[in-house]
């Protein structure tokens, strides 16, 4: 006999608003991306340049942030090692 | 030791965000009596003196927006009621409301933070895990107040005297993260975040210092897929809404308010799926699915102590005008663990059975990973060595594949 299946709804599409804006915890986050840049790559004066002030909604938090675990995470993108 | 303890080979945690024990598994109580939730006669007064009653009407979204406050003035607040700080005061969880009121500025709307989901119909996925394996009556945040402190307690066990957002963790490195102590030791350990827009949360610092530690979520699922999951796994959520590498819409699914709780709960689905569907991984992995604290929201079980961790925070740090000795736990969260070794319909009891309670805790996730895979060989905090660990719910019996739930996410 075939286990039970459990259907799971789809999220309402409408749901999606990355303009909405960040809360404690992603500016925090971003806080903390910056400060390893800091610490870590004082090289990448770009990024470090961008104003954290103006980083006003989700979608201006996750474009900085994409950018700083891109710089910081080498490894992003290559096979999974264990 | 049990035969599913024997086949034990990976230990995997999602920690989700920011919603409390009784506002997402509460209602199960109407149905399993054992699960701590909700008779329904729980209630706060508003700041007009009415009695507000917990009710199921929970949506998934803009009702909790703002974000309820869940910083440690607030948390104290909830928990107290409004008594000042000092000796003798009583928890009695009767503060939710009114500290709602001074964000929302509106009495009606400060009600919203009693509201609670129908689980089984409004959550599938949470509550079928939570009444097909193993639900804990009482496993609690580590510390009344917000995300970057507690969720330290799942990486470190402590979050090293800091009860806020502060970043705690290049400055001390007396205790090393439960990834860092696997490697060391010889074992694999891995933090697979979604991706990159959204990335990992408290401890970028390793980002850069420890590259290995790191895969994204599509990379967990490959893992799963091809047996290449490291032995011990800790899964992060979508923290933000942004648009797809392919120009799609990727939805946050975390669940911290205000964001969608269904797509967390997509999330959680497409997790468990990814180690149901290989029958070789399903055998030997266990799945703990947590909350990182209680975002605010309504719980009605008061935290009980705990084993302090010999640091302090001062009343300056807490905002509440008395300095903070991690003596006592945060509000209650939903936690369940998942197993083919686990029957179904376990409930682990909590502060409503004293005679038999077990208290879990966030600093019991790396007490259970370093029992387990360094028999308890690590510098570790009085904390985390006196943390309950949970992988004594595994038992001799393994249920049959047909016994055991797979999600159908296409609906």
């Amino acid at each position: 006999m075939p286990p039970k299946v459990i259907a799971v709804p789809k999220t309402d599409p409408a749901a999606y608003n990355p303009n909405r804006p960040a809360g404690t915890l992603l500016q925090a986050q971003a806080l903390h991306m910056r400060e390893a840049l800091i610490r870590h790559l004082h090289e990448m004066t770009t990024l470090l340049n961008i104003d954290m002030k103006s980083l006003k909604s989700e979608a201006d938090v996750s474009a900085y942030v994409h950018k700083a675990t891109a710089l910081l995470h080498t490894h992003a993108g290559k096979p999974a090692k264990k | 030791m049990s035969a599913g303890l024997d086949n034990l080979k990976h230990i995997v945690v999602l920690m989700m965000e920011n919603r409390s024990f009784d506002h997402m598994l509460g209602s199960l109580k109407q149905k399993y009596p054992k699960i701590n939730g909700l008779t329904g006669n729980e209630s706060n007064p508003d700041t007009n003196g009415a009695i507000v009653k917990v009710q199921q009407k929970a949506q998934f979204q803009s009702q909790l927006d703002p974000d309820p406050d869940h910083h440690f003035p607030g948390v104290d607040l909830q928990i107290f009621g409004g008594a000042s700080p000092g000796p003798g005061r009583v928890a009695n969880m009767q503060g939710f409301v009114k500290d709602y009121f001074s964000q929302t500025k509106d009495v009606n709307r400060s009600h919203n933070i009693m509201y609670y989901f129908d689980s089984q119909k409004d959550l599938p996925v949470l509550s079928t895990l939570a009444t097909e394996y193993a639900v804990f009556n009482g496993w609690f945040s580590s510390i009344p107040g917000p995300t970057i402190c507690n969720r330290a307690f799942a990486h470190y066990g402590t979050s090293f005297g800091q009860v806020g957002m502060d970043i705690f963790y290049i400055l001390d490195t007396s205790i090393a993260s439960i990834y860092e102590r696997m490697i060391q030791a010889g074992h694999t350990a891995k933090i697979y975040y979604y991706d990159q827009p959204s990335s990992t949360m408290e401890i970028v610092n390793l980002l850069k210092n420890q590259p290995q530690i790191f895969g994204t979520l599509d990379q967990f699922v490959s893992d799963c897929a091809g047996n290449t999951l490291p032995e011990y796994s800790f899964i992060e959520p979508c923290y933000n809404d942004h648009p797809g590498a392919d120009g799609g819409q990727i939805l946050a699914s975390d669940q911290h308010p205000d964001h969608n709780v269904r797509e967390g709960e997509r999330f959680i689905a497409n997790v468990y799926n990814a180690i149901r569907t290989n029958p070789t991984l399903w055998q030997n992995t266990v799945l703990l699915v947590v909350y990182d604290e209680h975002g605010g929201i309504y719980d009605h079980v008061v935290p009980p102590a705990c084993t302090p961790d010999g640091k302090t925070a001062s009343a300056d740090a807490t905002g509440t005008g008395e300095p903070f000795a991690f003596d006592r736990l945060g509000i209650r969260v939903p936690a369940v663990l998942v197993s083919p070794w686990i029957p179904r319909g376990t409930v682990v009891p909590g502060t409503e059975d004293p005679a038999n309670a077990q208290i879990f805790e966030h600093a019991s996730i790396p007490a259970t990973v370093t029992n387990f895979f360094l028999k308890g060989d690590a510098k570790r905090t009085a904390r985390e060595q006196q943390a309950k660990t949970f992988l004594g719910l595994l038992t001799d019996q393994m249920r049959q594949d047909d016994d055991c739930v797979v999600f159908n996410n296409l609906q």
